[in-house]
């Protein structure tokens, strides 16, 4: 019986750890767990990290960065699986040689590609992003990198949550599509940008899937399943003997995509059939 | 010592587990659908996923409670049928339910489930509780501004059973009376989809001066803690509370069980010696480090002011929305296009307003008012209405061929309830010609105290044709229509409703009443309650929010504070399609207007109505002293 710690920063990963353990079951492994969780309050990774290595675990699954972090930055050399991260080397993860996993980023020029597929007559796209959150402002870089030369691109960053709030004023200078790079404060505050989105006619295209449920037209999204499934994988072979700073980070394969065919009709899109047959979810 | 009872919530089967492992005696959790907290995805049950849970718990002898607290719409009612004969079926131990459509239906579908009123009913009366005991309510959780000490005595007067929220989040407005977020974002509170903008920040203005910089505790001025009563298990089961509520369907599974454990463990070492109990440090020091926001112990020993508010948003754990530009008129509404001047339908319809004072009932009057509402809640400067004034009110009408009604307040606690009593009892002699009541206990007590013809305000939250049924059945023969349902859904509700139904058209709306008084809290120098009489004489008072909006704060006689939309409701010349729809009523809450102001808009509605709509536009001659727009009304539908 091995005893695996597993770090948790929100439920709302709670995917990934379903993933992690069906892995491991099918690796064979015989797993005990220790499930802590901060509740998205991430000033209590730290103490949850150490609260784990006190208990004693082999191995700790950490969900996010911050999570992935607190588990890194501890004393003792509990190896480490992380996913979703979205830029383990510049997260400062895989430094220390004690951690690997599998990074949560869709590609940037997937996400173009998503775009052109589902929008075709688009030909600016307004990129809205907090530039205090180091993976926004990265995504934002590669996905403006990614449509150089087919898009032109009008940069949105806001540096506080409330400046969300008058966010119509910068719209006024009207992309064909907003699209919306991971990062918490924009995907948390989705509604405001929803609001003005929708009175300006905007569609906007996300990174998260609940942000397509609550109006996005779509978003193209690692399966934080598939990935929890093969940090499993990693897991295993670390049990096995293997040192994690040997292991490759793995990167998330085949993301998904996600619809919604009522803000499309409200915007007067039709939903290609193409990206219909393969989503995900189509939300209504 | 009486039983009690733990109950613990569960948003995922995950949690489920973590709740009934932990002890928990009870659990509440809600399906896909008619049921609160419907942000998430991967949240609630699916019809299978509550047969399991059912099974789950009955074999461990753990009590489940399903919530089916939404307000229904009128379109989801058939759905509603079917899910509520699904749930007979599948037995749970109780419904925990909020629209009084579902009181409506579980008689005349024979349902014998027991009922628990949602702490969204907003009950918070003793009258109400005798209503609801008559539908098969057994249980209730009551507003959270209710002392124990009130709970206690309205158990005694009714034998109802008493659950209390013990931990978790908050609102810091009365519970099913809070409609910012519907009537912004058209995702409404009561209908599981609050944005929480009493989570936003904002600025406080006294007669427009901001507060000094050295007397500002924090933006976040609405940001009530969370509620922790751990340390007071033991007033709580002597006060008679029967269960103890754990908020936090949208937790993990860890979160619930942890909590659940603490409280738990405590009960049970209470129960089995409470002369000797001390609280435990150790899983005290553990609840204080797993805790998301501070704590508080709310309403429950009386009115915490400024205490219950973590001002600065420091452990906020998240945030939901951010505050926006409320929609002008100038903003499209769904199902309400603007008609051009001089092509509105003449309707029957009444118009109705109310104000704030005699002046301004005159000009109502004069300009083509068919009934006015006064009396209820007064707003500072404004006194409350005397029976002389009523009389000469009464009069007023009379020699104008049109009718006075008087209305009620809100929120009628213990004190409210008497002084009704006192008024109903007097209005017989002084012939009004109807009471406006706004909660299930007002309306019970006006049913038997006057025979004076009763209506029903907007904060019975009316969604559905249900719920104007079951007000019918009450003695209510005009019914005000949520300010959260948009025109289409209105007019829904209107084909299919056995009485004639009111749509407030005009006016300042609230987006919340709360008990927590922000001028007492931020100017009162921590002057207890009661003691303040001066803090707000001035009355001007105003947050803003970080969109620019100005929402007035408004205190009434109760010291209740009422925060205004930054926006007042305009439907002018929009009214055509509601009246088709056979609305019977549109009301102008003109209570904080002038009466020169109340003159001007009941004119420009008068002429709508009448069809003889000025050349210039229907708004024309309103004069606007604030900024209009078209709140919930852009909406096709709130979701």
């Amino acid at each position: 019986m091995r005893h695996i710690g597993i770090l948790q920063f929100t439920q709302h990963l709670d995917d990934a750890v379903r993933g992690f353990k069906a892995g491991l079951e099918d690796c064979g492994a015989n797993a005990a767990f220790t499930y802590l969780n901060a509740d998205g309050n991430a000033a209590l990774l730290p103490a949850l990290a150490a609260e784990l290595a006190g208990r004693g675990v082999e191995l700790i699954f950490a969900c996010s960065t911050p999570a992935a972090k607190a588990a890194v930055e501890l004393a003792a050399s509990i190896p480490v699986v992380f996913t979703p991260v979205f830029d383990p080397a510049g997260a400062g993860l895989l430094a220390a040689g004690k951690a690997t996993g599998m990074a949560g980023m869709v590609p940037a020029a997937a996400k173009v590609a998503f775009i052109r597929r589902l929008l075709p007559a688009a030909r600016t796209v307004g990129v809205l992003y907090h530039d205090g959150d180091a993976n926004a402002v990265l995504e934002a870089e590669n996905f403006r990198a990614a449509a150089a030369g087919s898009y032109e691109i009008i940069n949105f960053a806001v540096s506080r949550s409330d400046h969300l709030s008058t966010f119509d004023e910068r719209l006024a200078v009207k992309p064909d599509v907003l699209f919306l790079p991971i990062g918490r404060v924009v995907e948390e505050n989705f509604a405001t940008v929803a609001y003005y989105a929708e009175l300006a006619g905007v569609p906007v295209v996300a990174s998260s899937p609940a942000n397509v449920a609550a109006g996005a037209v779509g978003a193209l999204a690692a399966d934080h399943h598939k990935l929890g499934y093969a940090c499993a994988g990693q897991a295993a072979r670390i049990l096995a003997g293997a040192d994690p700073g040997s292991l490759p980070v793995g990167r998330a394969e085949n993301p998904d995509i996600f619809l919604n065919a009522a803000a499309a009709r409200q915007l007067g899109l039709v939903l290609p059939a193409d990206l219909i047959a393969i989503a995900r979810e189509v939300y209504e | 010592m009486s039983e009690v009872e733990l109950l613990a919530p569960a948003g995922t089967w995950d949690a489920l587990e973590a709740a009934v492992e932990a002890g928990a005696d009870a659990v509440y959790l809600g399906g896909k659908r008619f049921n609160m907290r419907l942000h998430r995805r991967d949240a609630n049950f699916d019809d299978d996923g509550l047969a399991r849970a059912v099974e789950y718990t009955r074999a461990r002898g753990v009590r489940l409670y399903v919530t089916v607290n939404n307000l229904v719409s009128e379109a989801e009612l058939p759905e509603l049928r079917a899910y509520l004969a699904f749930l007979q079926e599948l037995g749970p131990d109780a419904l925990i339910v909020q629209d009084p459509c579902l009181l409506e239906l579980a008689r005349s579908e024979g349902l014998k489930l027991p009922l628990h009123a949602s702490v969204m009913m907003n009950t918070h009366n003793e009258a109400a509780v005798r209503t609801l005991q008559e539908y098969g309510v057994t249980r209730v959780i009551f507003s959270r501004e209710l002392s124990l000490a009130q709970l206690t005595l309205i158990r005694d007067r009714t034998g109802i059973e008493l659950e209390y929220f013990v931990h978790g989040d908050m609102c810091v407005a009365h519970s099913g009376q809070c409609l910012h977020s519907g009537v912004v974002f058209g995702q409404s509170s009561n209908r599981g989809r609050c944005l929480k903008p009493c989570r936003w920040p904002y600025g406080f203005t006294a007669a427009d001066a901001p507060l000094a910089a050295d007397r500002d505790p924090g933006p976040y001025k609405l940001a009530l803690k969370d509620m922790c009563l751990y340390l007071h298990l033991p007033q709580l089961i002597q006060a008679g509370v029967v269960s103890f509520k754990i908020e936090g369907r949208m937790r993990t599974a860890d979160f619930v069980g942890r909590i659940t454990g603490l409280y738990r463990r405590a009960i049970d070492r209470y129960l089995a010696d409470p002369a000797g109990y001390a609280a435990d440090q150790a899983e005290l020091r553990e609840l204080h480090a797993a805790r998301a926001r501070d704590f508080s112990t709310c309403y429950a020993f009386g009115n915490p002011g400024a205490a219950a508010v973590g001002f600065s948003g420091a452990r906020e754990p998240r945030f939901f929305s951010q505050a926006v530009k409320e929609a002008s008129t100038a903003a499209p509404a769904a199902g309400l296009p603007a008609v051009v001047a001089g092509g509105a339908a003449p309707a029957r319809a009444l118009l109705t307003v109310r104000v704030a004072d005699k002046e301004a009932l005159a000009a109502a009057y004069e300009n083509g008012a068919d009934v006015a509402y006064v009396g209820g809640e007064a707003f500072r400067p404004a006194r409350p209405w005397t029976l002389a004034d009523i009389a000469a009110g009464v009069a007023t009408a009379e020699a104008r061929g049109a009718a006075l009604v008087v209305t009620t307040p809100r929120i009628t606690t213990e004190r409210e309830c008497g002084e009704l009593a006192v008024l109903l009892r007097l209005l017989e002699a002084l012939k009004p010609h109807g009471v406006m009541v706004s909660n299930p206990g007002a309306l019970r007590l006006a049913g038997e105290l006057t025979t004076l013809p009763l209506y029903a305000d907007f904060s019975f939250n009316l969604f559905n044709s249900l719920t104007a049924r079951w007000l019918n059945r009450q003695g209510v023969s005009r019914a005000t229509v949520s300010l959260e349902a948009t025109g289409l859904q209105a007019a829904a509700m209107a084909a299919a409703s056995p009485l004639p139904l009111e749509v407030v058209v005009h006016g300042p709306l609230e987006a919340m009443v709360m008990d927590y008084c922000l001028p007492r809290a931020l100017l009162g120098n921590g002057t207890p309650a009661g003691l303040c009489r001066d803090v707000c004489q001035g009355g001007d008072f105003a947050l803003t929010d970080s969109a620019g909006e100005r929402h007035a704060v408004k205190i009434d006689q109760y010291c209740r504070n009422h925060i205004l939309f930054g926006r007042d409701l305009c439907l002018a010349g929009r009214l055509a399609p509601l009246a088709a729809a056979g609305i019977g009523a549109f009301r102008i809450e003109g209570q904080h207007y002038s009466p020169g102001h109340v003159g001007e808009v009941v004119a420009a509605y008068r002429r709508e109505l009448d069809g003889t709509a000025a050349p210039e536009g229907p708004a024309a001659g309103i004069g606007a002293r604030r900024p209009l727009g078209v709140g919930v009304f852009r909406y096709e539908a709130s979701r």
